[in-house]
C-alpha cells in the first residue's frame, strides 16, 4: 500500500500547516505551508520516499478535475456581474500583456548582465 | 413529475455530484484531444462548460451540486501539499540560476498582480471585485486559499485565471519575438509565472526546457503571492 502511506504524509502535512496557521496566526493557506514543509524536508531526505511520488504523482494530475467544482460557478455568478464584465476582461487581457512582457524583458536583461560578468 | 423525483434523490448522495463532475472532466478531455489541443481552449474550460450545461439540463442548483462536490474539491488540500514533490525536482534550475531569479521573481509576480489590479481600480472595480481578481497569476490549488484569505469570490478567481492563462498563452511567442528572446528558459518562466498550469504545458509544447522552467515559474510565483498577497492586502487596508 505505498500510496496509501503517501497519502497520509500529504495529510500530514497538510494538517501541520493548519497548526501552524492556527499557532502563528499568519495569512496563508495550510496547504502552503505543508508544501514547504514537505519540500524542506525532501532536502533534508536527499530523495524522494517511492510511497510520496505513488500519492503525490496522481494526485497533481487529477488537480484540473478538482478545481472543477468552482469553475463551473462562474457561470452561475455571471448574471451578478452583468454591467462589470467589460472591466473584469479589460483589466485581465491588458495587465496579462504587460506583465509577460515585462517578465520577459526583465529576465532577458538580468541574464545578459550574467553573461558580461 | 417522477424524473424530478429521481433527481432528487440521486442527488441526495455526494456520489451524484462526483459522478456528474468525472464525466464532465473525461468527456471534456477527450474533446480537447479531439480538436487537436487548441492553446486558446483549455480542456478544463471544455469540461466546465460540459457541466455547466448538464447541471442545468438536469435541473439541479448549483447550490446543491457544490455541497456534494465538497467531497472532491476536500482533496485539494494534499494536492496543493503534493506540489512540493515537483518544486525538489527543480531544484537543479534554481541553483543555476538563483541570483537572477531572486530578483526577477519578486518583481515579475508582484506586477503580475499589480497591472491587472490598477486597470481594474482605475476602470472602477469594488473591492471584492479586486480581491476576486488578485491571485490571478497563480496556480488554481494555491489562488484558492489566497482568493479565501482576502476575501474574494472563488468562482470568478477560477474564471479570472482561465482567461489569463490563455492571454499567457497567446501573449508570450509574439511577445518574445518582439522582444528578439530565444532563451527557451526565459521563454517557458514567463509562461509559469504569468499563465500558471496554462501557461506551463503550453511551455511543455515548446520544449522540455521550457516547460521545466514554467513548472517552476509557477511554483515560485505560487508560493511568493501565497506568502505576501495576503499580507499586502491587509496592510493597504483594502481587505475585510
Amino acid at each position: 500500500m505505498p500510496a496509501l502511506t503517501g497519502f497520509l504524509w500529504l495529510i500530514g502535512y497538510y494538517l501541520i500547516g493548519e497548526g501552524v496557521i492556527h499557532l502563528s496566526g499568519l495569512p496563508v493557506s495550510a496547504g502552503v505551508v505543508g508544501m514547504l514543509a514537505l519540500t524542506a524536508t525532501l532536502i533534508v531526505l536527499g530523495r524522494v520516499p517511492a510511497s510520496l511520488g505513488a500519492a503525490a504523482q496522481p494526485l497533481i494530475a487529477m488537480l484540473a478535475m478538482l478545481i472543477m467544482p468552482g469553475v463551473v460557478g462562474v457561470f452561475f455568478i455571471l448574471d451578478e456581474l452583468a454591467g462589470q464584465w467589460w472591466i473584469i476582461l479589460g483589466a485581465l487581457i491588458l495587465g496579462t500583456l504587460a506583465s509577460v512582457a515585462t517578465t520577459l524583458w526583465l529576465l532577458k536583461r538580468l541574464m545578459e548582465n550574467r553573461h558580461a560578468r | 413529475m417522477p424524473a424530478d423525483g429521481l433527481i432528487a434523490t440521486l442527488s441526495a448522495t455526494p456520489l451524484f455530484a462526483i459522478a456528474l463532475t468525472l464525466a464532465a472532466f473525461l468527456a471534456g478531455n477527450a474533446l480537447f484531444t479531439r480538436l487537436k489541443r487548441p492553446a486558446w481552449l483549455p480542456a478544463v474550460l471544455i469540461a466546465a462548460v460540459l457541466l455547466a450545461a448538464l447541471l442545468a439540463l438536469l435541473k439541479l442548483p448549483y447550490a446543491r451540486y457544490q455541497q456534494g462536490a465538497e467531497w472532491l474539491t476536500l482533496l485539494l488540500g494534499p494536492a496543493t501539499v503534493a506540489l512540493g514533490l515537483p518544486l525538489y525536482q527543480q531544484r537543479p534550475h534554481i541553483r543555476a540560476l538563483w541570483r537572477e531569479l531572486a530578483v526577477c521573481l519578486p518583481i515579475a509576480a508582484s506586477l503580475a498582480a499589480c497591472y491587472a489590479l490598477g486597470l481594474a481600480w482605475l476602470l472602477g472595480a469594488p473591492p471584492t471585485l479586486l480581491a476576486s481578481l488578485a491571485a490571478k497569476s497563480v496556480t488554481a490549488p494555491i489562488a484558492i486559499g489566497i482568493t479565501e484569505q482576502i476575501g474574494g469570490s472563488v468562482a470568478l478567481m477560477l474564471g479570472a485565471l482561465l482567461v489569463t492563462g490563455v492571454a499567457t498563452a497567446a501573449f508570450t511567442g509574439p511577445a518574445a519575438r518582439w522582444l528578439k528572446i530565444e532563451d527557451e528558459r526565459i521563454i517557458g518562466f514567463a509562461l509559469g509565472l504569468n499563465g500558471h498550469a496554462i501557461g506551463t504545458v503550453r511551455a511543455f509544447e515548446l520544449s522540455p526546457a521550457a516547460g521545466a522552467f514554467a513548472s517552476l515559474g509557477m511554483s515560485l510565483t505560487g508560493i511568493f503571492t501565497a506568502l505576501f498577497l495576503p499580507l499586502a492586502w491587509h496592510l493597504v487596508g483594502v481587505g475585510p
